[in-house]
């Protein structure tokens, strides 16, 4: 499945972005990000600064607690930031208002996430189709038809989720997420719920996605075997992203890692789980 | 342990709500209905055992029953001689003469109409009355009232007030009377007068009602009574003056037998649909706590620690909601008696009664509701492995006894209909009662599978009307994915629109019957009938006498009504005029005719229905027992068409000869009025108004609004029920409410989802208020199905083969949809809000 792509140079044909072009996706500068307030304030975005080229495959990486998941969520509209800039093409995300941001998700934006989030009551192909169902639109059947192919989900699409494989849910969940044929994917620990080989797979796709769509994609994550498919890896440390890795390789990022985990060592007690988390439970108390 | 349960409880306070308030409603309604008709109790116990305080034995004439229907039997006069003749004989310190009746005060021309009786009663000063200002009534023209009903209608000493009985008179009031701590009667105005007075305004002439008898000191009162009985002989009845006034006071509770069985088979319905919202809330509850009870097993808890704890959340809510609904009910019964006053049926209001019994209750049915309905669920969360601890998701739902559960509810349902079909098609009261409760539980049992794919097709049919929506669908599938909880929604809503539909539909027949039987046989033009709807009737003979008087007036024919006894039961009987019915009627007969009851003897004309169930025709004897006379053998002189009776009320007509041998009642209950010729209707109607301008409690009617006002009661009470049983819808739409926002929680990540890949928050307002829709409509369809369906058989069942013919009211069915649409919209709009507030991050991640 892997050379899938390559072998459909069609779809290329209908993506309007190359993949040398260097103009800017997302642009993002001073971001801050506190979470709580008092003692208890915990800063997972501390003046973050960062530019995504289009048709890029870039990897957000980080202990855990260093912000990354924050960041991503900050740059897709879905985290509202106390300070700092994110522009999106020429759009200003971060004056944009609820209803102009989950539209700029739906219409310009599609996610990945790590526990895969189908709705089990729709069939994998309602599924895919639904953020072009919420905003009343009909899929283009060909790219549709071929991305179906492309991810070897024809045969399923009339199952449900729990019928499904987790590498079929996830590769489902990727279908949504290029279906609207957004500017950006995001993509958040895709292959964090993925055995190795599903994981595999996974990421190989959207390599080939990057390369012969010139898909611009944004992924989160803490494997270096992963990050190792992007073009070039950020790396966060205490909300800042403080290098960055271009071609990276497994070894060269998990040899930069195990660094930055020594250096955060001497904290005996380091956040688990970053900032999002914090939320979980308050709506289960309500 | 309790600890632990009690911190649980503590801490899904928000989610056990609007149990709560469920449990709290249903209470309420229990304890409102039980204070206020302990309340009323008191108030007859007040009412007839304070009032002979120091006398021991009363004397009256004697009677074949006390009581029939909840009102005593009148008894003929005793001469005023055996009072004197009492006094002398051994062991009676006094015997004192009295009068009874009714006697309405008119106070500056204006009636004063109590709820309650218009006591008028010759003075004793023995009979619990004492004097607060002025002194005894002495002369003829003097009178003594009470000293609440001069407060409320500003009379004082020195006032002429107008006492209205078989004949009036103006007379002066000399002195006010309390009746213990009181300052009268509930409900009640008092009149005492001397007793020549009260005799002219009864019109008994040297006649008494009764003899009060005091013991001389020393003498036990069964002694003395036992030695009056021995020689006052068995015409007149001798009884210890408490066992006289429990069986007048139980008399006037039997009334409220009726009221108190009606209000609590109402306040049941309000239980068992709480019980559904009870049930369900618990259900959700485990579900999402599966995790936290796997831990808990884990931990070593074992299965029947799990289902205590559970239990035990139950059993506080339980008690939190029946200590709420207690103090509720206290205010509940107020609204109760407003209620049941607008409807005409008044219960007397005295000092609030709250008795331990009631307390009780109210405990013992917060609690046990509370605990059936979470029983399910906490048994299913004792069936929860320690192994769930580590696995990912919700609990799995057990196909197995789907399966069985939706065996038992075919068999129940399809056992329901058939019991239903053979009630309706025999007439089998019983067996549509067992059939009614079959359907329901199998119903109830089928809820899970049916509700869900109604919901599934009310969606389909909603989409192809709107076009596809993505939220409307979703909410679909929504409703579908939760087969239980939707289903035991989905039922409670059912359940109480179809006792609205089910009352509207069987009231609405039974109007209609009541009416149409009225309009085709009574012909009289004007019909005079008392406005305040005593069972037997209220116009006194004076008000017969003033009609006749009218040039204006053709025929005046009245009807009386008495009661009987027939081997234990008790039954009506309607007399009427021979001579002039036919002038005011046209009824069918099926052999013999009314004139047959004119010639003098004594004879019954019986509906044909009662022929035919009895065994009896024309020239048989019927055993009719009387309090007056005791068993009378009376022939039958004549059939009656069945429909035609009921115009005349009652299965069973005599002439009014033969009443006033048989009753001491004088009253009419109605007076059937045809215009002199030359004169018209308006004239007519005139003239009689101004003849009776006098007697505020009687009513001119024309033919068409006396067929209107024989239904005013029925209307009232229907109105009453209704109103109540909206109360029930209320607890449905608390349940969708519920439901709703309970599955918000555990649909959280979902949600989340939705709204990370673009779904607008309008977009999710609509999905979850098309879910709460969906269900209500749901709601409306089986309840308006199962509601129709039941009242059809029912209706068959009543008519009994009588001209009582199905009526769908427009109305009530128009009602009945209203309400479920308000149900649907206005439930889903808490949570509707709820989960567009929810934070796209916080929800995405949520566990």
């Amino acid at each position: 499945m892997t050379n899938l792509l390559n072998t459909t140079p069609g779809i290329a044909d209908t993506r309007p972005a190359a993949a040398s072009t260097k103009t800017v996706a997302v642009r993002a500068r001073g971001l801050v990000k506190t979470y709580g307030s008092g003692p208890a304030a915990v800063k997972a975005l501390d003046g973050a600064d960062l530019v995504i080229h289009t048709g890029t495959f870039t990897a957000i990486m980080g202990p855990s607690g260093s912000g990354k998941s924050t960041l991503m969520h900050a740059l897709a509209g879905l985290d509202v930031l106390d300070a700092g800039q994110v522009h999106i093409g020429d759009t200003d995300v971060t004056g944009l208002g609820e209803r102009q941001r989950t539209l700029l998700r739906r219409d310009r934006f599609g996610f990945v996430f790590q526990s895969f989030n189908l709705l089990p009551a729709l069939t994998a192909q309602e599924n895919i189709t639904l953020p072009l169902d919420l905003a009343g639109r009909r899929a283009d059947p060909d790219w549709l038809a071929r991305l179906v192919d492309t991810l070897g989900l024809r045969d399923r699409l009339g199952h449900r989720p729990s019928e499904l494989s987790g590498g079929q849910q996830q590769r489902v969940a990727v279908a949504r997420a290029l279906v609207t044929r957004p500017e950006i994917v995001f993509a958040d620990e895709p292959t964090g719920n993925l055995d190795t080989r599903h994981g595999q797979v996974l990421l190989s796709f959207l390599r080939d996605a990057c390369d012969d769509l010139g898909q611009t994609i944004v992924m989160v994550t803490h494997d270096p075997l992963a990050a190792a498919h992007a073009d070039r890896v950020v790396l966060l440390t205490d909300g800042r992203v403080i290098e960055e890795i271009t071609d990276p390789t497994a070894s060269a990022i998990a040899d930069r890692m195990l660094q930055l985990d020594t250096d955060q060592h001497p904290n005996p007690h380091p956040r688990a789980g970053s900032g999002f988390g914090s939320g979980s439970g308050s709506i289960q108390e309500g | 342990m309790l600890r632990l349960v009690l911190k649980q409880t503590l801490a899904h306070r928000g989610r056990l709500l609007l149990t709560f308030a469920a449990i709290t409603l249903g209470v309420t309604f229990v304890v409102g209905t039980l204070v206020l008709t302990d309340t009323s109790r008191e108030v007859f116990d007040d009412q007839f055992c304070d009032a002979s305080t120091e006398v021991d034995i009363v004397i009256r004439d004697a009677v074949a029953f006390d009581a029939a229907m909840g009102i005593e039997v009148e008894r003929d006069p005793l001469n005023s001689r055996l009072a004197a003749h009492t006094a002398t004989l051994p062991g009676v310190s006094r015997a004192i003469p009295v009068v009874k009746g009714t006697g309405l005060l008119i106070a500056d021309g204006e009636a004063i109409v109590p709820a309650g009786p218009s006591m008028l009663t010759s003075w004793t000063g023995v009979d619990g009355f004492t004097l607060r200002d002025g002194h005894a009534p002495e002369q003829l023209d003097e009178v003594v009232i009470d000293a609440a009903t001069a407060t409320a209608h500003d009379i004082t000493l020195g006032d002429t007030v107008r006492v209205q009985a078989d004949s009036e008179a103006d007379l002066r009031v000399v002195g006010l009377v309390g009746f213990g701590d009181a300052d009268g009667l509930p409900d009640t105005t008092v009149a005492l007068t001397s007793l020549a007075t009260a005799q002219r305004l009864l019109r008994l002439g040297d006649g008494i009602s009764q003899i009060s008898v005091i013991a001389a000191d020393g003498t036990a009162t069964s002694e003395v009574a036992d030695r009056l009985r021995a020689e006052l002989g068995t015409d007149v009845d001798v009884a210890a003056s408490q066992d006289t006034a429990a069986a007048s006071a139980a008399a006037a509770k039997s009334q409220l037998g009726f009221i108190t069985g009606a209000l609590l088979a109402l306040a049941g319905a309000a239980l068992v649909i709480g019980a559904f919202l009870i049930a369900n809330t618990f259900s959700v509850l485990v579900t999402q706590r599966t995790r936290e009870l796997a831990v808990m097993r884990a931990a070593g808890a074992t299965g029947r620690q799990v289902m205590t704890s559970i239990l035990g959340e139950a059993a506080v809510l339980g008690i939190a909601g029946a200590v709420a609904g207690t103090g509720a009910g206290l205010v509940a019964a107020t609204g109760l008696r407003a209620l049941l006053d607008a409807a005409g049926a008044t219960v007397p209001d005295g000092p609030t009664v709250l008795s331990a019994r009631t307390l009780v209750v109210a405990l013992a049915v917060g609690v046990v509701v509370t605990l059936i309905a979470a029983f399910g669920a906490a048994r299913r969360a004792a069936r929860v492995s320690p192994v769930m601890a580590m696995r990912e998701g919700a609990l799995g739902t057990a196909g197995g006894r789907g399966r069985i559960r939706a065996g038992v509810g075919l068999t129940l349902t399809a056992a329901g209909v058939a019991a239903l079909s053979v009630g309706g098609a025999t007439e089998s009261m019983p067996a549509l009662g067992a059939g009614t409760a079959a359907l329901v539980a199998g119903l109830v049992a089928l809820a899970p599978v049916v509700a869900p794919a109604v919901v599934h097709l009310i969606g389909r049919g909603l989409s192809a009307v709107t076009g596809r929506s993505v939220p409307a669908g979703l909410a679909r599938e929504a409703a579908r994915r939760a087969p239980r909880r939707t289903g035991a929604t989905v039922m409670a809503l059912a359940l109480s629109l179809a006792l609205v539909v089910f009352v509207s539909v069987v009231g609405a027949s039974v109007r209609a019957a009541l009416q149409s039987g009225f309009d085709e046989a009574i012909t009289a033009e004007l019909v005079v009938e008392s406005a305040r709807g005593e069972m037997l009737g209220g116009l006194e003979p004076a008000t017969r006498e003033k009609i006749e008087e009218l040039d204006e007036v053709g025929t005046v024919s009245p009807l009386r009504f008495g009661h009987w006894k027939d081997s234990g039961a008790t039954r009506a009987l309607t007399a009427l005029d021979p001579a002039t019915i036919d002038d005011v009627t046209h009824v069918d007969m099926v052999e013999g005719s009314l004139t047959d009851l004119s010639d003098g003897r004594d004879g019954v004309v019986i509906t044909e229905r009662q022929a035919v169930e009895r065994g009896r025709d024309v020239g048989d004897r019927l055993a009719m027992t009387f309090a007056r006379t005791g068993t009378v053998q009376v022939p039958v002189v004549g059939l009656i068409d069945d429909d035609d009776a009921k115009a005349l009320s009652t299965d069973y007509l005599v002439s009014l000869a033969s009443y006033r041998d048989w009753f001491t009642e004088r009253v009419d209950a109605t007076l059937l009025v045809r215009p002199s010729s030359g004169t018209t209707l308006d004239q007519a109607q005139t003239a009689l108004e101004d003849a009776l301008e006098g007697m505020p409690t009687v009513e001119v009617r024309d033919q068409a609004s006396a067929a209107e006002a024989r239904t005013a009661s029925l209307d009232g009470i229907l109105t009453l029920i209704t109103a109540v049983l909206m109360l029930t819808v209320l607890i449905a739409m608390l349940g969708i409410t519920n439901t709703l926002a309970l599955s918000i929680i555990e649909r959280t990540r979902e949600l989340g989802l939705l709204r990370a890949v673009g779904m607008t928050r309008r977009q999710l307002r609509t999905m979850i208020r098309t879910e709460s829709l969906l269900i209500a409509v749901a709601g409306l369809l089986v309840g308006t199905t199962v509601g129709v369906a039941t009242s059809a058989l029912f209706v068959r069942a009543i008519a009994q083969g009588g001209d009582l013919h199905l009526q769908i009211p427009t109305t009530g069915l128009a009602l009945v949809a209203a309400a479920a649409l308000v149900v649907g919209i206005v439930g889903g709009l808490a949570p509707a809000r709820r989960a567009a507030r929810l934070e796209v991050l916080t929800a995405i991640h949520e566990q």
